[in-house]
């Protein structure tokens, strides 16, 4: 596979995982109904509301927030002008706009991107990132972080992670009222088939599972994909491989593992054995290197 | 009912017509955008030049020859005008700066000066960032060039006034030739 089928392939996934979501939405809309009665309904647009206001305010924000998160500092071209000479690289190989550059102060080879769109794009990198990688090996780490700045990814995962947020929210208020008694509708018309009732009672309880798994499913991609446009950008499918050696083989992990910006490094922060492959934010790293190896022998 | 059918298909081919129209200017646009990126870069590393010729000629003075085409190709580089024209130009450039490193290599005292490690750092740089404006605008060229000849697109490329655009290509019958290096 060359770069433009990879990334046509990963595009057309995103999109089904996304509609995955949708139908997951729907499905729990549909159970709470059957279960808990039509007198529930309003518990739906106060379930996405909450989702809605908590996901995209850190959307919007999200280039100052993550400077919070991640003790990440701001640099200018003469504090690193090789940096900036690399970065200056990849906006002309990509065409978008000079993202702000942060530096964060850790041991760890890592970095990441973020940013509502690529006007307020920021991409940092931590200090032992820029001191293990030589010039190819950096040029595919800025060339990664602007595919996510050029593929839009913080919206993509505000919007999953709106989705799945009102799922859970959803499914913990309705299993609260069953607790407390059930608001159920027992004077319905036609009482209630026992089978839809324990179907629905299950899609409720496992939804949020579910919804946690598209997610992720959804941020693997999104990885691939910003594998397959960093490739786009360079043509130069090496350098990006051999970053990614440089931080398979390296066991240091960022000082800071807050779950909630794990999916946003480029080599995520959490234990791999720790968490399953279902739920993690990053394709293994192994395949990541092999997809690549696959792109350098077409040449 | 009728008039409202045939305002809305109206409406319809009105929005498709200015969204094909629209898309050629676009790219249209794009591609004079990145080729004032190439002049941009071409620019910078004319600039670098002179330094560069300078620093090496304090260390190797009598390599006249190597000298000579980097300052040609230079002059070259900066007065062309047409795409065909520049690229060749910037293709005996790149070949004229390689045989100059090159030259640089047998020179030890040259190559530990700071002043020569720190015009080699901007010279990879300006090298690169020409090299991948080249590939930006020919990935451009490449998008704008189908645009004008499928359809429907190319149904309004008369319109638009857009033209098929020329590649950038750097191979000129030099570049195949082994650099003449002398030591």
């Amino acid at each position: 596979m060359n770069f433009r089928t990879m990334q046509a392939a990963n595009r057309r996934k995103t999109i089904g995982l996304l509609i995955g979501m949708g139908v997951l939405v729907w499905l729990v809309v549909y159970a709470a109904l059957t279960y808990f009665g039509t007198s529930t309904a309003g518990i739906v647009p106060i379930a996405v509301g909450i989702a809605l206001v908590s996901v995209w305010g850190s959307y919007y924000g999200s280039d100052k927030l993550v400077l919070t998160m991640t003790g990440a500092k701001l640099i200018q071209q003469s504090d690193n002008p090789k940096l900036f000479d690399l970065i200056q690289e990849v906006v002309i190989a990509s065409g978008l706009p000079m993202p702000k550059v942060a530096i964060v102060i850790d041991s760890a080879p890592n970095a990441f991107a973020t940013g509502r769109n690529p006007e307020h794009a920021l991409i940092a990198f931590t200090t032992g990132i820029l001191d293990v990688m030589d010039r190819d090996q950096l040029q595919g780490v800025i060339a990664h972080e602007m595919a996510h700045v050029a593929n839009r990814d913080t919206l993509v995962s505000a919007v999953a992670a709106t989705t799945a947020g009102a799922i859970a929210i959803l499914s913990d208020m309705l299993t609260r009222m069953m607790w407390f008694g059930g608001g159920r509708d027992r004077n319905r018309e036609g009482g209630g088939n026992p089978i839809a009732l324990v179907i629905s009672l299950v899609i409720l309880i496992l939804a949020p599972l579910a919804a946690m798994m598209l997610k992720s499913a959804i941020s693997r991609k999104r990885e691939s994909l910003a594998d397959a446009t960093a490739v786009a950008f360079t043509r130069n499918p090496a350098g990006l491989r051999s970053a990614l050696e440089v931080l398979a083989s390296d066991s240091t992990v960022v000082q800071q593992r807050s779950t909630a910006v794990a999916h946003i490094w480029i080599e995520s922060p959490l234990d791999a054995k720790s968490v399953s492959k279902l739920f993690s934010t990053h394709p293994p790293i192994a395949e990541r290197i092999a997809v690549l190896k696959s792109m350098e022998s077409l040449g | 009912m009728k008039t409202i059918i045939v305002l809305g298909v109206a409406a319809l081919i009105a929005v498709f017509i200015i969204s094909q129209y629209n898309r050629l200017i676009r790219l249209n646009i794009t591609v004079d955008e990145a080729w004032s990126q190439i002049e941009v870069q071409l620019k910078r590393r004319a600039d670098l030049i002179p330094n560069l010729v300078e620093t090496v000629k304090g260390y190797a003075a009598h390599e006249k020859s190597t000298f000579d085409a980097v300052v040609t190709a230079r002059a070259k580089a900066t007065t062309a005008s047409t795409v065909a024209d520049t690229a060749a130009a910037d293709g005996m450039l790149t070949q004229a700066l390689r045989g100059l490193l090159a030259v640089a290599e047998a020179y030890p005292d040259l190559k530990a000066s700071t002043n020569f490690l720190s015009l080699q750092e901007e010279l990879s740089t300006t090298e690169n960032k020409v090299s991948f404006a080249r590939q930006f605008y020919n990935d451009n060229v490449r998008e704008l060039n189908t645009a004008v000849k499928t359809i429907p697109s190319s149904l309004f490329a008369g319109l638009a006034k857009v033209t098929e655009r020329e590649f950038y290509e750097v191979e000129n019958p030099q570049d195949r030739n082994v650099p003449n290096v002398k030591f």
